[in-house]
């Protein structure tokens, strides 16, 4: 017997990046149904990308994280030359 | 917005450390960070006459910065000069001759936002995307730790948005194994 599930995690990926074709998602779907692996695998990468998106966001978000205060007096300069020239 | 309020000085001020915070959540690099701040403060200051006030000049300001980001990744792409040859191809050890997987995966009962919180996991994390190869690697980090369109990634590394989705899938299945064996418990030694 043949399995799908090769062709499955590539399409499973691709639809976090693309829109799949009726077909691939016709297909896609059916085999899910049917294997629990590759449910799972769809499981670890929708974690993976809510975690890459929460990464991303926590960063953005932590006052912890300032620009340290010599590089702030090293811009000060740099962006005094520039509006003196 | 006061069109007058074009001063360089009071952005820093205001929006340095959160557009510091914005390279830093996609370079991850201090040193890169702050030189990114402020190529963009002084690409906004000679810039000034074109903010329509339409906007924020914080949302401006990290208009600009995107394209400062995309700009110095797609440098490093090219300065590295990334083997065009094909990489490595995870899916022929991952996968059985009939399409089956090797290893079967398993269900991850773990919370993304704990995960975030964790340093540990973090580590752990960052240690596998650096087993990448050097090509998937820097798509992928462009693609989930930049957040960069697939559009700009493809431009950035000169390949095709067929060979993006290639590299990015062989990416994810050998990160996924990464974690598995490494934090989520797989074959981990407890």
């Amino acid at each position: 017997m043949n399995h799908f599930c090769r062709e499955a995690s590539q399409l499973q990926s691709d639809g976090l990046d693309r829109e799949l074709t009726l077909m691939e998602r016709i297909r896609l779907r059916m085999h899910l149904l049917i294997c629990g692996a590759c449910r799972n695998y769809a499981e670890n990468l929708e974690l993976l990308n809510n975690l890459f998106h929460g990464l991303r966001k926590q960063t953005e978000e932590d006052e912890s994280i300032t620009l340290p205060s010599s590089d702030k007096e090293r811009i000060k300069e740099a962006l005094k030359k520039a509006s003196e020239s | 917005m006061n069109k007058k309020a074009g001063n360089p000085e009071h952005w820093l001020t205001d929006h340095g450390d959160y557009l510091y915070r914005y390279a830093m959540s996609r370079l991850r690099n201090e040193e890169q960070a702050s030189d990114m701040v402020q190529e963009t403060l002084l690409a906004a200051w000679r810039g000034w006459d074109r903010f329509s006030g339409n906007s924020t000049v914080r949302t401006w300001l990290v208009g600009i910065m995107k394209h400062k980001i995309t700009d110095l990744v797609r440098k490093e792409i090219r300065n590295r000069k990334l083997a065009e040859a094909v990489e490595s191809d995870p899916t022929s050890s991952m996968f059985n001759a009939d399409g089956s997987w090797v290893e079967a995966p398993r269900s991850w009962k773990e919370n993304p936002e704990e995960l975030c919180e964790s340093e540990q996991f973090q580590q752990v994390l960052e240690g596998c995307i650096g087993k990448l190869p050097e090509k998937q690697q820097t798509v992928f980090r462009m693609r989930e730790l930049t957040g960069e369109e697939s559009e700009t990634i493809c431009k950035a590394a000169e390949i095709t948005s067929t060979h993006l989705h290639v590299l990015i899938h062989r990416a994810r299945l050998a990160l996924r194994t990464c974690l598995e064996f490494n934090w989520f418990g797989g074959k981990r030694q407890t």
